[in-house]
């Protein structure tokens, strides 16, 4: 299905990627936002709520988080195609309803401008240190996917994605970009409707009396229906059989197949369809000896360092996700038997750093370039981490950290002075 | 049966005479809980349930109402201010179109003291007894600006769906205290109360010494969220505004 062409604003435009945000989420038939204001977040809902009301869309500005994403679940319901917009602090307040919109297996999608962490941490200043609470912030076994921009350009056509995603897979949805990415304002060209692909709720189309609201179809997803629309929904967050009944008898659990608990297919759907979801843009891989494996802003910066590298004469290739989760485990996995190593540049002490690690079964050094956050990489560091990559001899079996010159200015003298006294 | 759930099914049974007797089409009624009510209440109601996260009914309550303003959504919820009081403080100031349902059975409270003919034992996580003070709800959702207010105990079967079947055709947002506890302390709350219509929500605190004051404490006309959403948008943003339509 195309996109409606009143929800696109066609045009190229000189804005910030919070506002490319908004304006992908009008263009993918976004009907409700509800949230609350955060810094660096606030300017997509803001970029929201001056053009929505013209397109039909409704927002509030709930009372906190915790109501946000409530509300986002409920609308989704009502048959909207709904949303929330936050940051760190705001993130982990909607954690708990996150795992109830996984477990109803609710189409929505949720923004996070990530911030410095934890806690508080530094408001106005980026970090990339959500990226595996957004796939285990809350309790309980499910899978979400999640994506990361790395330009206003692509928070647009990423927030088109976020949505077609939550309508096809009916899961949580989250796009992790970040107050770099989020503040930074640059060209982005907004192409007419004709050419945005818009994927539809996956509404139920049979008789009604035959609804079995968790009846999966053959990709291991359900049709949905709208509430109050006749269909007697009962729908609970207790662990449920595919009528949404509650199960918590084991016995009957193995005499009776309808029975069977929908838990397993909250991964599954997600995991089986794995190759249709993952998404990384790859360079120069074929022949590399080290490569970069990066998302959202730091594959911007890490680009520089690729360049001087090759410069350098060392070959080096980059692998970007797209898809931060799922995760892509078995390209990982190949790309591990051919190359010395793996450099992981990323705004923490060390998340995807563990993933590539894990995929790579001992192939292939990793090595996590840290950030703590307020700023980006020194595109030195990430270079000095490909340099000593593709010369070292040795095969190391855990993650190793590169020390970056932020870590020696700081830390080092720190480490010194304490250890002196 | 467990005491609690048979008290469960009485404030249910009080909602399906409701829905019988009101002029409303079931199939738009949504029923939004924290708790899980068993599929054998609920599925001969009619309408679609909903059981969210404790504590967050009634956000999801205001999505809903939002995402499809044409339904008519009622929140059960139990000794509510506790988990989730601040989203009722707001969609009462908000006036937010939806029927709550408060199914009150006090666990957090000290209700008429040693004169109960069976004590209320517990504080969930105490054995020790309660001790402390309830809110005076009927009198929160006043100060909150709900349109509508009455308060019942399970066992007013036919003031309480009468005051339900009201309140479904109200818009914006009502509160129905339902006192119900196990059948013995029930019977008390039922024999030590005293009906006064337009009672000052001032006066209703469930306190030791007192009678349990029930009744219709407050009907009144408030512009709802979605009312005061449309003015303001037409006004700031004219003909670019597309208005919600109810």
């Amino acid at each position: 299905m195309k996109a409606n062409p009143e929800d696109v604003f066609t045009g190229v435009y000189y804005i910030d990627g919070d506002v490319a945000c908004a304006y992908g989420a009008i263009a993918a038939g976004c009907k409700f936002l509800a949230g609350y204001p955060i810094t660096p977040s606030t300017e997509a809902a803001e970029a929201f709520v001056r053009r929505a009301p013209e397109v039909g869309a409704l927002f509030i500005q709930m009372e906190d988080e915790l109501g946000s994403i409530a509300a986002v679940l409920g609308a989704a319901w009502a048959g909207k195609k709904a949303m929330t917009i936050t940051s760190g602090p705001g993130f982990s307040l909607m954690m708990e309803n996150i795992g109830l919109g996984a477990a109803l297996e609710i189409p929505f999608v949720i923004i996070n401008i990530q911030r410095g962490g934890p806690s508080t941490g530094v408001p106005t200043r980026t970090g990339q240190a959500d990226i595996m609470q957004s796939r285990w912030g809350s309790h309980g076994d499910y899978e979400v996917i999640a994506l990361s921009p790395d330009s206003p350009q692509e928070s647009f056509e990423f927030m088109i994605k976020a949505f077609n995603l939550a309508e096809r897979y009916r899961c949580p949805v989250m796009l992790m970009s970040d107050e770099c990415v989020g503040h930074m304002t640059e060209k982005v060209v907004i192409p007419p409707a004709s050419e945005i692909e818009i994927e539809p709720r996956r509404f139920y189309k049979g008789p009604k009396e035959d609804y079995i609201p968790y009846k999966r179809e053959s990709d291991l997803v359900s049709p949905i229906v709208k509430a109050g629309d006749g269909y007697n929904l009962y729908i609970i967050g207790l662990t449920h059989d595919e009528r949404g009944y509650p199960i918590s008898d084991e016995e009957a659990l193995k005499k009776d197949l309808d029975k069977i608990s929908t838990n397993r297919y909250l991964v599954d759907k997600i995991r089986k369809n794995r190759d249709d979801i993952i998404e990384v843009v790859e360079d120069q891989i074929d022949g590399a000896e080290v490569v970069v494996v990066s998302y959202g802003i730091t594959s911007r910066v890490a680009l520089k360092a690729i360049e001087q590298a090759r410069s350098d004469g060392i070959k080096v290739g980059s692998l970007r996700l797209i898809t931060v989760w799922p995760f892509p485990e078995k390209r990982i996995e190949e790309i591990a038997a051919r190359v010395k190593g793996f450099v992981v540049p990323e705004i923490n002490y060390g998340q995807v750093a563990f993933e590539v690690d894990r995929c790579s079964h001992g192939e292939a050094n990793v090595i996590l370039v840290p950030h703590g956050g307020a700023s980006v990489h020194d595109p030195k560091d990430i270079l000095g981490a490909i340099h000593r990559v593709a010369s070292e001899k040795k095969r190391y079996e855990n993650v190793i950290e590169y020390t970056t010159g932020l870590e020696m200015s700081v830390f080092g003298k720190r480490l010194a002075e304490i250890a002196r006294k | 049966m467990k005491a609690e759930e048979k008290n469960t099914e009485l404030v249910v049974s009080a909602f399906h005479d409701a829905l019988e007797r009101t002029p409303i089409e079931k199939t738009r009624v949504c029923m939004v809980s924290d708790i899980p009510f068993p599929p054998r209440l609920i599925r001969p109601l009619g309408v679609d349930f909903f059981h969210t996260t404790r504590g967050r009914a009634i956000p999801f309550a205001t999505g809903m109402k939002l995402g499809n303003p044409k339904l008519k959504v009622v929140v059960f919820i139990g000794d509510l201010v506790t988990l989730g009081g601040n989203h009722f403080v707001h969609a009462g100031r908000r006036n937010m179109d939806i029927l709550i349902i408060c199914v009150n059975d006090s666990i957090y409270t000290r209700i008429a003291g040693e004169e109960l003919p069976v004590k209320l034992e517990r504080i969930r996580f105490s054995s020790y007894g309660s001790f402390e003070e309830s809110f005076n709800i009927p009198h929160l959702a006043n100060s909150c600006g709900a349109v509508y207010i009455a308060r019942w105990t399970a066992l007013h079967k036919e003031e309480l769906s009468g005051s339900i079947s009201y309140a479904l055709q109200k818009n914006g947002f009502s509160l129905i205290d339902v006192l119900s506890q196990k059948s013995d302390i029930l019977e008390f709350y039922h024999t030590n109360s005293e009906v006064r219509e337009e009672e000052d929500t001032n006066n209703v605190a469930i306190t030791e010494d007192k009678k349990i004051i029930v009744g219709k404490f407050i009907d009144r006309q408030r512009p709802t969220f979605i009312d005061s959403y449309n003015k303001q948008l037409s006004r700031v943003m004219g003909d670019k505004f597309v208005k919600i339509e109810v």
